[in-house]
C-alpha cells in the first residue's frame, strides 16, 4: 500500500470529521457545495486554457506536417512562404537564437549586478526609489520599446559609426535586453535577499570584506534562483514579438548579420498573420507549426527554470 | 611553526596584510552603474518621445513666462514647502490635485462610450430597467426578511428576465419598451435623469451614512443634481455637447468634492487642499494671460485634433480617436471577463483548495500550470484566439469581443496570482473569528475575506489591465484592423486598438510620422498606462495607512 493512498484516506477522514458549518440546513449546504464547484471551475479554467493552446497548435501543425515533412521544416535552410512556398524554419531559429544571445549579453550582467546592488548595497531609501523605477521598465508596452529601437536607437548607433541599416538585429536585440533587465534583477534580488543573514555574519566574522561576502557567499548561495531568473528572462526574449517586428526587419538569413535586417520566429508569425490567409492554406498552418515550436521551447524553459529553482536550492533553516 | 602553512593561508579571508578597498568600491559603483544603466536609458528615451510629441521649443518666450510665473512657480514652491515641512499634507494635496485629472480621463472614457456604444436613449432605458430589478430585490428583502434558500435569487432572476429579456417575439422586455416609449425626451434630459439622477442618489446615500444625517444626504443629492442641471445650461458657453458635458462634469466634480469633504470633515492636513487650488487657478490665469496677449504655445503633435480625428494619410491630420475607443471597449470586455474569473479562481485556490488528497494533487497541478501559463509568449495566445474564437466559434475577425477575450485569457494568470497574494494577506484570525460565530465558508469569504482583500486585488488587477492595454501581438494574430476610420459601434465589429495603431504608423517611413504622429501615439498610450498605475498606487497607499 503506497503512502499516497494512505494520505488520501486520512484526508477523507478529516473531511468527514470537519464540523458542518452549514448547520442542519441541507439547502444551504447544497448552495455551499455549488459555490465551491463554481470557484473550482474558474480555477480549473487555467488547465483548460493550457490544453486548448496545445490542442489548437497541434491540430493545425499536424495538418501542416502532412503537407510539408517535419524533416524539411526543421532542417530546411530557406524560409520563403510567399514566393517559393518553402518552409525551412532553420533561418528563423538562428535569428531567434541571435536575438536571445545578444539580449542576454545585455540583460544578464546588468540584471545580476543591479540585483546585487539592490540586495546588498542599497540603503532602504535608495531601494525605495530604484525598485519602482525598474518596475516602470517592466510596465512599458513592448511596441513602445520597438518604437524606441526603430526611431531613436538605430540612428544613435549610426551616429556612433556602426553601419546599421534601418531595420537591424542589433538595436532590436539591445532593446529586448533592456526590456528583460527588470525580470532578471527582481527575481535574482529575491533569491539574494532570501540568503539568511547568518551566512553573511559568519563571513564577516572570518574577516571578509563586503565585496567578498557578496561575490563569495551571497551569489553562490543564491545561484539556483539567479539561474532560474536567467532562464525565465531568456524564454521571455525568445517569445518577444513587437520589438523585433518593429525594429528587426522582415528578411530571415541563415547566418544573421548584426547590422542588417533579420526575422526571428515571432516576427515571421506576425508577417504570416498580417498577409491574407486562406483558412486551410499551408501558410496559415505554418503559423501554427512555428507557434508550436515556440510554445514547446518557452514552455520547457519555464519548466526547467522551476526545476532549477526547486532542485538546486540550498536549504537553510 | 604551526602557523606557517602557506597553502592554507590564502583560503582565509583577509590573509593579506591589507584589505583591498579599491576593488570593493569599484564593484559597488559598477553595480550601481548597471542598475542605473537601464533606468536612465529608458528615461532618456521617454524624454525624447515627450519632446517629439509636444515640441516644447516651438512656443513663444512669453508663453513660457506666463505659464511659468502663473502656474509652475507657485505650485513648485508650495510642493517644496510640503516636502520640507508637512509631508502628510503634501500627500493629501497631491491626491486632491491628481483626482480631478484622473476623473477627467475616466469621465471622458464614459462619454466616449455614450457617443459610440450606448447612445443616450439606450442608456436611459437600461438605467430604469436596472433600477426596477434593484427595487424588486429591496422590496423582497423587506417583505420576506428570512426567505427560503434560492427564493430571493429566483425572484431577482425573474425580475431581471422581465426587465431585460422579455418573451422573445411576444412580450418586449421592460428595457425595450422604455426605449421605444421615451423617444420624445431630448438627450440632455435623458442623461440628466439616467446619469445625474443615480449619481446624485448614490452621493446622497454616502453622505447620509458618513454624517449619520438624512438632511445632509438630501442636501448632497440636491446639490449634485443641481450641478448636472447647471452643466447642461453652461454647455453652449463651453462648446461641448450638453449631454456629454453632464457626464464629464459630474465624473470630475463628484469624486473631487467627496474627497475634499472627507478631508475637511476629518480636519487633518486641511492645508493640503491649497495645492490643487494654486495649481488649477494658476493654469486658468496662465490661459487667460496667453489668450489676451496672443502668445503661441508649443505646436504639439499631441493636441485635441490628434485625440478626436481618425487616421489620415497626411500626418498633420492623422489622429488616434477610433483606436482609443477600440482600446476602451476592449478594456470593458477584459474587465467583465477576466476579473471575475480570476478572482474566483484565486478564492478557490486560497480559501477552498485542500492541501492533500486527490483534489490536493489537482490543485497543485493547477497552481504550477498558472505559473507556466504566465510565461507563454503573447503571440501564442493570439494563435489560441485565432483558432478558438474565429475558426471554431465563428466570431468576426478582429472584433472587439475576440480581442478582449484573447487578451483577457493572456492576463488571467497575472490576475489570479496577484489576487492570490492579496487574499493571502488577510489575517487568519479574521477567518477564525468568522467561523467561530457560526458562519459558513462562503459567508466568511463574502463578508470577511473579500472586503478585506479587495483593495489589494484591485491594485494587482489594475496593473494587469495596464499590461493588457499595451499588448499588440495577440491583436495582430486575431486580425485587428491596421486602420479604421470609424470607431466600432458595437462589440462585434472590427476594431483597432492604440498599440495596433502605433504599430501601423511605425511602418510609415516619413519623418513626420516617425517623429510626430508616432511619438504622439506613444505618449497617449503611456499617459493612459501611467494614470492606471497611479490609480493602483493611490488605492494601495490609501488602504495601507489604515
Amino acid at each position: 500500500m503506497s503512502d499516497a493512498s494512505a494520505d488520501d484516506r486520512r484526508a477523507e477522514r478529516e473531511d468527514r470529521d470537519r464540523p458542518a458549518f452549514a448547520g442542519q440546513n441541507r439547502v444551504r449546504s447544497v448552495k455551499e457545495r455549488a459555490i465551491e464547484w463554481l470557484l473550482f471551475g474558474c480555477a480549473a479554467l487555467s488547465v483548460v486554457v493550457t490544453l486548448a493552446i496545445i490542442a489548437t497548435l497541434l491540430f493545425d501543425a499536424i495538418d501542416f506536417f502532412t503537407r510539408v515533412s517535419p524533416v524539411a521544416f526543421f532542417t530546411g535552410t530557406n524560409w520563403s512562404p510567399k514566393i517559393d512556398q518553402t518552409y525551412g524554419v532553420l533561418p528563423l531559429l538562428t535569428n531567434t537564437l541571435a536575438v536571445t544571445a545578444l539580449s542576454a549579453l545585455v540583460a544578464v550582467p546588468v540584471g545580476t549586478a543591479s540585483a546585487a546592488y539592490l540586495s546588498e548595497y542599497a540603503s532602504d531609501r535608495v531601494r525605495s526609489i530604484l525598485k519602482p523605477a525598474l518596475e516602470v521598465l517592466a510596465g512599458i508596452p513592448t511596441v513602445v520599446y520597438g518604437f524606441f529601437a526603430l526611431v531613436y536607437l538605430t540612428p544613435a548607433l549610426r551616429a556612433v559609426g556602426l553601419p546599421v541599416s534601418t531595420f537591424n538585429l542589433l538595436s532590436a536585440s539591445i532593446m529586448v535586453g533592456v526590456m528583460i533587465i527588470p525580470m532578471v534583477s527582481s527575481l535574482s534580488e529575491d533569491a539574494m535577499s532570501a540568503v539568511p543573514d547568518s551566512l553573511r555574519q559568519g563571513a564577516y566574522g572570518l574577516g571578509a570584506t563586503k565585496f567578498e561576502v557578496t561575490t563569495g557567499v551571497v551569489i553562490p548561495a543564491a545561484v539556483s534562483g539567479i539561474f532560474s531568473s536567467f532562464i525565465l528572462a531568456l524564454s521571455r526574449a525568445i517569445g518577444e514579438t513587437m520589438i523585433v517586428v518593429v525594429a528587426g526587419g522582415m528578411s530571415p538569413k541563415l547566418i544573421p548579420s548584426l547590422f542588417e535586417s533579420s526575422q526571428p520566429m515571432t516576427a515571421a508569425m506576425v508577417q504570416l498573420a498580417s498577409s491574407d490567409l486562406a483558412g486551410d492554406g499551408a501558410a496559415y498552418q505554418a503559423l501554427f507549426a512555428i507557434g508550436l515550436t515556440l510554445f514547446v521551447i518557452t514552455f520547457s524553459m519555464n519548466v526547467v527554470s522551476n526545476v532549477v529553482a526547486a532542485r538546486y536550492r540550498e536549504e537553510y533553516r | 611553526m604551526a602557523t606557517e602553512t602557506p597553502g592554507r593561508d590564502e583560503s582565509w579571508y583577509g590573509a593579506g596584510e591589507e584589505v583591498d578597498r579599491i576593488r570593493g568600491a569599484a564593484f559597488k559603483w559598477a553595480c550601481l552603474g548597471a542598475t542605473l544603466f537601464g533606468i536612465s536609458m529608458v528615461f532618456v528615451l521617454l524624454l525624447y518621445v515627450a519632446v517629439d510629441a509636444i515640441r516644447p521649443f516651438s512656443a513663444d518666450a512669453g508663453w513660457y513666462l506666463a505659464v511659468g510665473l502663473a502656474a509652475v512657480v507657485p505650485t513648485v514652491a508650495l510642493l517644496a514647502y510640503y516636502v520640507r515641512r508637512d509631508r502628510e499634507a503634501g500627500w493629501v494635496g497631491a491626491t486632491a490635485t491628481a483626482l480631478p485629472a484622473f476623473c477627467l480621463l475616466v469621465g471622458s472614457g464614459v462619454a466616449i462610450l455614450v457617443i459610440e456604444v450606448f447612445p443616450p436613449h439606450e442608456w436611459f432605458a437600461v438605467v430604469p430597467a436596472l433600477g426596477a430589478v434593484v427595487a424588486v430585490w429591496a422590496v423582497h428583502q423587506r417583505v420576506r426578511p428570512d426567505p427560503v434558500e434560492f427564493e430571493r435569487f429566483g425572484v431577482v432572476a425573474l425580475a431581471a428576465l422581465v426587465a431585460f429579456v422579455g418573451v422573445p417575439g411576444a412580450v418586449p422586455s421592460l428595457e425595450a419598451a422604455l426605449q421605444s416609449a421615451l423617444l420624445w425626451l431630448n438627450w440632455p434630459t435623458m442623461m440628466l435623469y439616467s446619469f445625474a439622477g443615480p449619481i446624485a442618489l448614490a452621493t446622497g446615500i454616502l453622505i447620509a451614512r458618513r454624517h449619520e444625517s438624512r438632511r445632509a444626504g438630501a442636501v448632497a443629492t440636491t446639490l449634485t443634481f443641481a450641478a448636472g442641471v447647471v452643466s447642461i445650461l453652461l454647455a453652449p458657453a463651453v462648446g461641448v455637447d450638453d449631454y456629454l458635458l453632464v457626464v464629464v462634469a459630474l465624473s470630475v466634480a463628484v469624486p473631487t468634492a467627496l474627497y475634499a469633504e472627507s478631508v475637511l470633515r476629518s480636519g487633518e492636513n486641511v492645508s493640503g487642499l491649497a495645492l490643487p487650488v494654486v495649481a488649477y487657478v494658476g493654469i486658468a490665469v496662465a490661459a487667460v494671460v496667453v489668450e489676451t496677449y496672443g502668445f503661441t504655445g508649443p505646436a504639439a503633435w499631441l493636441d485635441w485634433e490628434f485625440l478626436t480625428e481618425p487616421h489620415s494619410r497626411f500626418p498633420q491630420r492623422a489622429g488616434i480617436y477610433p483606436a482609443l475607443v477600440g482600446s476602451i471597449m476592449m478594456m470593458l470586455v477584459i474587465v467583465v471577463s477576466a476579473f471575475p474569473v480570476g478572482v474566483a479562481a484565486a478564492l478557490y485556490l486560497e480559501e477552498y483548495a485542500p492541501d492533500n488528497g486527490a483534489t490536493g494533487r489537482v490543485v497543485s497541478i493547477i497552481e504550477m500550470n498558472i505559473g507556466n501559463l504566465a510565461g507563454v509568449p503573447s503571440v501564442v495566445y493570439g494563435l489560441l484566439g485565432l483558432a478558438l474564437f474565429i475558426r471554431y466559434a465563428d466570431m468576426n475577425t478582429g472584433s472587439v469581443v475576440v480581442g478582449g477575450l484573447t487578451v483577457g485569457l493572456l492576463i488571467l494568470p497575472i490576475v489570479i496570482i496577484s489576487a492570490q497574494e492579496a487574499i493571502r494577506a488577510v489575517p487568519d484570525s479574521m477567518r477564525q473569528a468568522s467561523y467561530g460565530m457560526g458562519a459558513t465558508r462562503w459567508q466568511t469569504v463574502r463578508n470577511v475575506v473579500l472586503p478585506e482583500a479587495i483593495p489589494g486585488i484591485l491594485t494587482g488587477t489594475i496593473l494587469a489591465f495596464g499590461r493588457a492595454i499595451g499588448e499588440t501581438a495577440p491583436l495582430l494574430m486575431i486580425g485587428a484592423a491596421a486602420v479604421v476610420f470609424n470607431a466600432p459601434g458595437a462589440f462585434t465589429e472590427q476594431f483597432s486598438a492604440m498599440p495596433r495603431q502605433i504599430f501601423a504608423w511605425s511602418s510609415e517611413p516619413s519623418a513626420e510620422f516617425r517623429h510626430g504622429v508616432l511619438a504622439a501615439g506613444v505618449v497617449t498610450l503611456l499617459v493612459v498606462l501611467l494614470s492606471m498605475n497611479a490609480a493602483a498606487i493611490l488605492i494601495r497607499n490609501r488602504y495601507q495607512r489604515r
